[in-house]
């Protein structure tokens, strides 16, 4: 009976951290702006940014030293590209440089004075392009419109050099072999469609880091204010119930946004959503709860509320580059792979676009799923070690030192960090 | 000046007295800094995993495969023998695309039927799938080529000519300053300056905030005579003069212990990073005379900080963006560092190209200093609102 008197014990005191909690969040409003402002706000300011999608109609620039109908026809297909559009024609390479150098042009077309002579006999022309190289995707652009053109130019030409060699009666009018390319997930091949999947899940994990520890130091200051107890803390309650309380409240508050970010913003945006939203909110959960004890485990480095800033924004560029968004994961060395595998938003990263965009179930993305579980054990364990140390922490620091701020409750931290502690 | 060298010592004995603002100024940004020289060390992705579903097991078919696994970009790690499982391996992320050749491929190739090769690029993540993309186009593209040639030559024609008759033109690249096409060039210069300009952004507002959450600002401003001026310049100049070798420690990382390619002159770069520093510390300080508590200016710069990242346009181009957003880019001082850095550095174009960049970055001193005296309004009456 005993076991049970004491279980019933601990489940009171869990729901009252749970509801505690979530009043210290709802009057809380640097809080607020957290778990609600920036999870509601930051997916739309981000996909704005990035919805144009593609980069269309690059000027560059064309050098003619060729000056024929081969070369004007040249020139007339590279500008039915919808990535490019002709800017100039400059008389020689060096003005051509001029104007890449005012970035009025991003790339240079330099076609050869013997061009329309080699297409006429019958050898092969050379057309050296010249690229600006500060943005990748522009590059990419560009390169993928050249292509196409050297090929339907192939097409073209081949077609009309195998009647003049007479080869026309082997059965060479046509292509021997037809290809089809195709794309999956991000069938649109847009920035905004690849970015913002993975982008929401990061502001879900970073936005819950935030707050937690936002709230976290500041109970760690009323705690040095007020010798070692935070007078606005549940009383009797044990490490775990408090641990669990506070996660689970994080949790629950995160729910809705989770939902908003996840299945609403890919639909307002027109993004790729052909995953089965319960399945992606399932998969999602051990996220949020291994993201809250994540938050806790980092308190340790929180030493009031505003170092938080210092300690968890830069962070954020970092995961996401660990989670493989920009440079594949598979790419990197064991030991940044293995960081990468510590973060949570790393794997519900990965797990969401799959299910999002390639439309995977959750049993196919059980890997990521069942990773986010462990971590979400090692966090708790983590998040019980640094509960803990706190609580002794304040104990021992303040007693002897906190005696006359003691009763100052609600003086602004005589006892300011910057003179007594370190963090 | 009176009050100055008080004001400096000050400011000095506050920068040691708390272990956040070393990590904050030199840790943080040089750790970060060793982060993206590292793991984008290779330059390019090599060895994307792809799948190839070989439904006709002929020579020719084996062939193609291994053409496929011989480009250094591709390295096909699975031979599946349906589109539906090779679909599921996509799905598990396991592949980052698939190449499928039909059955009965070699006879209908050789026959005049016109058999047609699929290639799937799943482009849910960017670089991997254009990585596939490439190397199965490049492949589709050689296998028709050698068909021809082959049946060219069989029926009779110079093989000499018939280079040229597949390919009547070909498009010389040169890829301008990065002819490796190195992803670690790309990111790391504009990358980690992004990551200096959050932390400058983030110390500058903490360190002046804090006086006012603590009720040391009334001192912070009685130690300067008063002089906001004195008491702005004593604070920030300890941060400029660390940020400043910060910011050229991390160019001799990248220029000099890397060997990044260097096209012009490093010394208008140093020149450019030492005017980010202060304009980056202006802008901060615009931030805070406008919001002068610690929690809104602190996320405010955040916000600003990281959407820097975005609105600058390291990954897409401003000029694509909406034009109400675009704007934007222009109040950022990491854009401009980032423009100076592609002309001076990756490019090598004459200074003369990029003179109003420095003119930009030169005037977020002045702009960023119009409203101190919100500032001392705010210093002389702390209030701190949590």
């Amino acid at each position: 009976m005993n076991v049970f008197k004491n279980i019933g014990r601990w489940l009171r005191s869990l729901s009252e951290v749970f509801a505690h909690e979530f009043s210290i969040v709802t009057h809380d409003a640097g809080a607020l702006l957290f778990f609600v402002a920036l999870p509601l706000l930051y997916p739309i300011v981000y996909t704005l940014i990035y919805n144009p999608e593609v980069v269309r109609q690059l000027p560059i620039s064309i050098v003619d030293n060729s000056r024929s109908a081969e070369s004007r026809e040249l020139v007339r297909s590279a500008s039915a590209a919808p990535a490019v559009t002709i800017y100039s024609y400059d008389a020689n390479l060096s003005d051509a440089k001029a104007r890449m150098a005012a970035g009025e042009v991003f790339a240079i077309m330099e076609i050869p004075s013997d061009y329309s002579r080699k297409l006429a006999t019958g050898e092969q022309a050379t057309v050296p392009m010249y690229f600006d190289m500060s943005l990748l995707l522009r590059y990419r652009a560009l390169l993928s419109a050249i292509t196409d053109l050297q090929m339907k130019l192939a097409h073209d030409v081949t077609a009309m050099r195998v009647e003049t060699i007479g080869a026309s009666s082997i059965g060479m009018a046509s292509l021997p072999v037809e290809s089809e390319s195709n794309f999956l997930g991000d069938t649109s091949d847009g920035f905004a469609s690849f970015v913002i999947p993975g982008i929401v899940i990061l502001i879900l994990q970073q936005s819950m880091v935030l707050g937690v520890m936002l709230l976290e130091g500041t109970s760690r200051e009323r705690r040095r204010r007020n010798g070692g107890i935070d007078p606005k803390m549940v009383k009797g309650a044990s490490t775990t119930a408090l641990i669990i309380g506070k996660a689970l409240c994080y949790t629950v508050i995160y729910m809705p946004m989770a939902m908003y970010v996840m299945v609403l913003i890919p639909h307002l945006f027109n993004l790729p959503h052909i995953g089965n939203p319960v399945e992606a909110l399932l998969f999602i959960f051990p996220l949020l709860l291994a993201s809250t004890f994540f938050g806790q485990t980092l308190t340790y480095f929180a030493k009031e509320r505003e170092s938080t800033f210092m300690v968890v924004v830069f962070t954020s560029v970092v995961f996401l580059f660990l989670s493989g968004l920009t440079w594949p994961r598979y790419a990197m060395n064991d030991f940044w792979r293995f960081c990468g595998d510590l973060i949570p938003g790393v794997w519900g990263l990965e797990g969401f676009i799959r299910i999002n965009s390639n439309g995977a179930t959750l049993a196919e993305s059980v890997k990521p799923f069942l990773a986010m579980w462990i971590l979400t054990g090692v966090y708790f364990l983590s998040a019980w070690w640094v509960m803990a140390y706190i609580r002794r922490e304040s104990r021992t620091a303040s007693v002897p030192a906190g005696t006359p701020t003691a009763s100052l409750p609600s003086a602004p931290a005589e006892q300011s960090p910057e003179s007594s502690g370190r963090s | 000046m009176l009050g100055l060298k008080a004001s400096i010592l000050r400011e000095v004995r506050r920068l040691g007295s708390r272990r956040i603002y070393i990590c904050a100024m030199v840790l943080v940004p040089m750790l970060c800094a060793l982060f993206f020289v590292s793991l984008l060390e290779p330059g390019l992705p090599l060895k994307t995993p792809v799948a190839v579903v070989d439904l006709d097991h002929s020579t020719m078919s084996r062939k193609v495969t291994r053409t496929l696994n011989a480009l250094e970009t591709i390295d096909v790690s699975e031979r599946i023998e349906s589109y539906d499982k090779a679909l599921d391996r996509v799905r598990a992320g396991e592949i980052y695309g698939f190449f499928v050749i039909p059955a009965n491929f070699e006879a209908d190739a050789l026959g005049g039927r016109t058999p047609t090769l699929e290639y799937y690029s799943n482009m849910t993540y960017f670089v991997p799938g254009t990585l596939a993309f490439k190397g199965f186009k490049t492949v589709a593209v050689t296998t028709t080529g050698g068909l021809v040639t082959a049946t060219l030559v069989s029926a009779g024609a110079d093989p000499a000519m018939v280079g040229s008759l597949i390919q009547p033109m070909t498009v010389q690249e040169h890829p301008l300053g990065n002819p490796w096409l190195s992803y670690s060039i790309y990111l790391c210069p504009s990358f980690i300056y992004g990551v200096l300009a959050l932390m400058i952004f983030l110390t500058t507002a903490f360190a002046i905030t804090m006086e006012i959450k603590n009720g040391t600002s009334s001192q912070w401003l009685a130690t300067a005579h008063g002089r906001m001026s004195v008491a702005l310049v004593g604070k920030l100049l300890p941060h400029t003069v660390i940020f400043s070798v910060v910011g050229l420690g991390i160019m001799s990382l990248l220029w000099g212990y890397c060997h990044f390619p260097v096209a012009g002159s490093l010394w208008w770069m140093a020149l450019a990073v030492l005017l980010f520093v202060m304009a980056c510390q202006a802008m901060a300080l615009f931030v805070v005379s406008v919001f002068p508590n610690p929690r809104l200016s602190l996320s405010v710069l955040s916000l600003l900080g990281i959407l820097s990242f975005s609105l600058t346009g390291f990954s897409f181009p401003v000029q694509s963006m909406y034009g109400a957003l675009a704007i934007f880019s222009y109040a950022i001082p990491v854009r401009y560092l980032f423009l100076i850095y592609v002309s001076d550095v990756l490019n090598g174009w004459p200074i003369y190209y990029v003179r109003l960049y420095y003119v930009a970055l030169i005037l977020f001193v002045p702009i960023g200093c119009t409203l101190a005296w919100r500032l001392k309004k705010a210093c002389l009456k702390p209030v701190y609102v949590p």
